[in-house]
């Protein structure tokens, strides 16, 4: 039994993109929000074992979902996906709980990498 | 990426889908706001994020060249984000925009079309890159500091290096150990001091203190480099055991290489550092404790009418699945009609079974307009691109006009909206080109110097009427009819001609009253390319005009193709389906009231009015059929401007068919729409009205 | 999975449907055949070539079908009970051949089958892919593809574009 993923994302290919790798790679997707007030609800409903979170993203941002599920459950695994030239935002999620990050254009070997060691 | 082992196809199906959803987005805002004058900051933000996800998907699908352009106006778009009061140039602005999508929209052409997207965007990047520069320099003559995307380092920071005091009060060293560890990162993780912060902050729990180098982890962008080529060493002492030490390190993603080193005393290079520089304590990191939930600003100033929340209750489809859903649908209905009409039933009486039949025909009808339903798509996806068009013609042709659209709620099959768009843009072109006059024409003509061309759709019984409208010089019926008679193709007396029929000459081959041939049309291969496109979706086109006022192109497409309510007739041993809405009456008649010509042509008088009598079973050869009039029926069928009348043996009943296209294997009949399953298995030919009507009369 | 599929084209190599027409004994490779029905009623389409009877329906699926006599210029005849249909399935195409009857499928070694004679004359030769023997009989084996698509029905077909 893999463990179980919400992928946050407002880009439709960039869902699919991860979904894909995800699954292939034994992780169960249980869900998908395309903005972060979406993403806290689906938290709440789903309780994933991990969550990937895009940063920019409208209405609510990956920054503020993220303190939003910390808050609701401070065990809460969230992984940031960012794009390059984002590490003041990055610093700012890792401060606020991101377990860890990565970085577009990514490849499979790191994100299932960094999924596996959270 | 394809090493990776997963199919690329549903993931360039899917970067192409919302690439193209996206770019149309995109174009409509920009023309909007050129339109307003005013670039709205829901506009801007909205740009930016589009260009950003542009950005980040052409990246991961390697098409470099789409997200360097992306990119280069993500940052453009960054900048006046973050500088709200700066002057915009908003013709060059919209442009450069408009040209990013042009080469956008192109590139991803290619790649459908499954070839290399192999156009270069340098030129492009140069020009934006260009325009970002003149902002800045005409924002730093207005302000201090731009604002920038964080990735340029910030000049002239002094380097101040940082120790982190990690010091917790209480307990003494009496168990501690002094750690040294020696961290390299994977070759392209990127943002390695990043990294290194993540390990600090795994750390931070279960260390007394921590000295690190690089130290300036967190602002100095500078130290990623170092710690790529160098290594990161973090020294720490800790009270908790090594497994321990151990398994929080090996918490961190990418690592390449780690050394732990349980030591005495910290190394030479941290005593320096600790002993010799300006050391400033941080305080330890805090997490808010209550993270206000702020509701951030949906884009609300000035509805620009393309709201993502749209979004929210819609999923996207493949039309495969679409077809594929219609058609057993069809088959349902078919195989329904089979089953109830059996001709085993014939005769018995089942009212039990009638009721149920009854009833199962009710829900495949319900099931049948529901999907029918799903296919519908509005014709504003059309016709919002004429936007864009209109707004392109008229800076070239510098005439100033108005795209009025009407309508564009009206729905219409996804089958035939992909072969609406071709046809409508010719067609507003020509609006554009020949039917408007240029200004000084227009004042002098007594009219408003903006040109108006109208885009409007609206239902009209089983079909959907585009109208595209123009309020230009109209057509010069005398110089048509004479160009036409040039051409030998006036075939009846010419004061029979309607008006109607004149103007529909320059839908024909190579018609063109046009002396001068444009760029974009008067090469008289335009309209009868129109025509064709539009009668393979089952339409047809009418023209009216008022010589000095305008002209109006009347475009009639079928709702649907699939599924018709026909009458079925009987021609000897064949069954034909003939669609309702081209039947105007049916009715009995005497061999006396049909009068023959010297030709052998029939024709009848109904109600003062004179029409043709056709024979289907000599058109079509069929062998048997009924011969004497007063056995037969009639059947008036009607197009857009011929009527005439069917002569069949018998109706035999009205019903639903689905329409089935012949095999392909056979050659396509002029006046053969297609064919049907009938209830007892039999098929049934679907006559084209106005194919019939063509092929027969002149 | 590729293995699978080529296994069944091998062994559908080599086997040919045989019919007869009159004296002569035909055949095509069984690979191209979906099915054999009987002959049923089949609807006119007007204006084709007269070997080209009309369309059947095929459990909801449209066919033409093609009276093979008249493809081959013989003399037409009336269908009887043992007129059948063979439906064959070439690169999509599905198309059903009038046959007088259906004799039996046979395997007929590549040992066992000649190139055609090179005959200037002769209608049908163009159609024939090889000549298989079998014992003492020779069974003329069709090409299938030439069968249904020719110059004279790429012209009859350019019609529709």
């Amino acid at each position: 039994m893999g463990k179980s993923v919400l992928i946050v994302d407002d880009a439709m290919f960039m869902r699919l993109t991860l979904k894909l790798m995800l699954e292939k790679n034994g992780f169960q997707v249980v869900g998908e929000a395309e903005n972060g007030a979406v993403a806290v609800a689906k938290y709440k409903e789903l309780k994933p074992d991990i969550v990937t979170m895009d940063i920019t993203m409208p209405e609510v941002d990956g920054i503020m979902a993220l303190r939003q599920i910390r808050a609701m459950d401070d065990k809460a695994k969230v992984v940031m996906v960012s794009a390059m030239g984002q590490e003041v935002m990055i610093r700012e999620a890792v401060m606020a709980g991101a377990k860890s990050f990565i970085v577009k254009p990514f490849k499979e070997e790191g994100v299932i990498k960094t999924l596996s060691n959270l | 990426m394809s090493e990776d082992g997963i199919s690329k196809e549903p993931m360039l199906e899917m970067y192409l889908f919302e690439g193209n959803q996206l770019v149309e987005q995109l174009e409509e805002i920009i023309i909007k706001c050129e339109k307003d004058k005013k670039f709205e900051m829901a506009a801007i933000n909205e740009i930016f994020r589009i260009m950003h996800t542009i950005k980040g998907s052409s990246a991961m699908m390697m098409f470099n060249q789409i997200g360097s352009v992306a990119h280069s106006m993500e940052d453009l778009f960054f900048f006046i984000r973050a500088n709200q009061n700066i002057q915009l140039d908003f013709v060059g602005l919209s442009d450069l925009v408009l040209a990013g999508i042009d080469f956008i929209k192109a590139e991803m052409n290619k790649i459908e079309q499954g070839n290399i997207a192999d156009g270069l965007g340098d030129d492009l990047i140069a020009e934006i890159k260009t325009m970002l520069i003149q902002m800045k320099n005409s924002y730093e003559n207005q302000n201090t500091m731009p604002a920038t995307l964080p990735d340029s380092s910030p000049d002239g920071a002094k380097p101040k290096y940082y120790i982190s005091s990690y010091k917790k009060p209480s307990e003494e060293k009496r168990l501690d150990t002094k750690y040294c560890v020696e961290i390299f990162f994977e070759e392209d993780c990127q943002m390695e001091n990043i990294r290194a912060y993540m390990v600090i902050n795994n750390l931070q729990d279960i260390v007394k203190d921590m000295y690190y180098i690089p130290a300036n982890v967190i602002d100095d962008g500078d130290s990623a480099d170092i710690i790529r080529e160098k290594g990161f060493l973090i020294c720490f002492s800790t009270s908790v055991s090594y497994a321990e030490v151990e398994s929080t390190l090996h918490q961190t993603a990418f690592l390449r290489r780690m050394e732990i080193n349980q030591v005495d005393q910290y190394p030479d290079a941290i005593k320096a550092l600790y002993g010799k520089r300006e050391i400033i304590l941080e305080d330890a990191f805090e997490v808010d404790p209550q993270p206000k939930i702020e509701t951030a600003e949906v884009g609300k100033e000035g509805d620009l009418g393309i709201g993502n929340s749209r979004q929210q209750n819609i999923i996207s489809v493949s039309v495969a699945k679409l077809d594929m859903l219609m058609d057993i649908v069809g088959e349902i209905v078919i195989s329904e009609a089979m089953v109830t009409k059996n001709s085993d039933l014939a005769g018995l009486q089942l009212d039990g079974f009638s009721k149920a039949a009854r009833q199962l025909r009710k829900l495949t009808d319900e099931l049948q307009d529901i999907v029918m339903s799903i296919r519908m798509v509005p014709v504003s996806i059309v016709f919002q691109k004429m936007n864009r068009i209109v707004r392109d013609m008229s800076k070239k042709l510098a005439k100033e006009v108005d795209l009025e659209i009407i309508g564009d709620t009206t729905e219409v099959d996804k089958n035939i909206i992909d072969h609406l768009s071709d046809p409508l843009m010719h067609l507003i072109r020509n609006a554009m080109d020949h039917g408007l006059e240029k200004k000084e024409d227009r004042v002098k003509a007594v009219k408003p110097s903006k040109g108006k061309v109208t885009l409007e759709a609206k239902n009209a019984g089983g079909d959907v009427l585009i109208i595209v409208r123009d309020d230009g010089k109209g057509l010069d019926r005398e110089k048509i009819l004479n160009k036409a008679r040039e051409r030998g193709l006036v075939h009846k007396p010419e004061h029979e001609l309607t008006d109607k029929e004149i103007f529909s000459y320059i839908l024909l081959a190579g018609f063109s009253t046009n002396e001068q041939v444009t760029e974009f049309s008067g090469r008289g291969v335009g309209m009868d390319v129109v025509t064709k496109n539009i009668e393979k979706i089952g339409g047809s086109i009418t023209i009216e005009s008022v010589f000095g006022k305008g002209t109006e192109i009347f475009v009639k497409i079928p709702l649907t193709l699939a599924i018709i309510d026909g009458i079925e007739v009987s021609v000897g041993k064949s069954r034909y389906t003939i669609p309702t809405i081209s039947i105007r009456e049916s009715f009995r008649i005497d061999e006396s009231d049909v009068t023959s010509d010297g030709d052998g042509n029939e024709m009848i008088m109904i109600r003062g009015q004179c029409y043709p009598v056709l024979r289907i079973h000599r058109m079509f050869n069929i062998k048997n059929p009924v011969m004497r009039i007063s056995d037969g029926i009639m059947v008036m069928i009607e197009s857009d401007s011929k009527t005439a009348c069917l002569f069949v043996d018998k109706l035999v009943g009205e019903q639903q068919v689905v329409v089935k296209a012949l095999p392909r294997y056979l050659k396509k009949v002029q006046g053969i729409a297609g064919c049907t399953i009938l209830g007892d298995g039999g098929i049934s030919l679907i006559l084209d009205v106005n194919g019939i009507l063509e092929r027969q009369l002149s | 999975m590729n293995d699978y599929v080529e296994t069944a084209e091998d062994t559908q190599r080599g086997k040919f449907l045989t019919f007869s027409i009159g004296k002569e004994a035909y055949g095509f490779e069984i690979k191209y055949v979906t099915e054999i029905i009987g002959i049923q009623e089949i609807t006119e389409v007007p204006e084709l070539p007269d070997y080209i009877k009309g369309i059947i329906n095929l459990r909801g699926k449209i066919i033409p079908v093609i009276d093979v006599r008249l493809r081959f210029k013989k003399e037409p005849r009336e269908y009887n009970d043992r007129t059948c249909i063979v439906v064959i399935d070439i690169r999509d195409i599905s198309v059903g051949l009038i046959v007088d009857h259906v004799a039996e499928v046979l395997v007929i070694p590549p040992e066992n089958i000649v190139p055609p004679p090179a005959l200037k004359t002769g209608f049908h030769n163009r159609y024939i892919k090889g000549i298989g023997k079998i014992g003492s009989e020779v069974k003329l084996l069709l090409d299938c593809d030439k069968l249904l698509n020719d110059e004279e029905i790429d012209i009859l077909n350019s019609a529709v574009e």
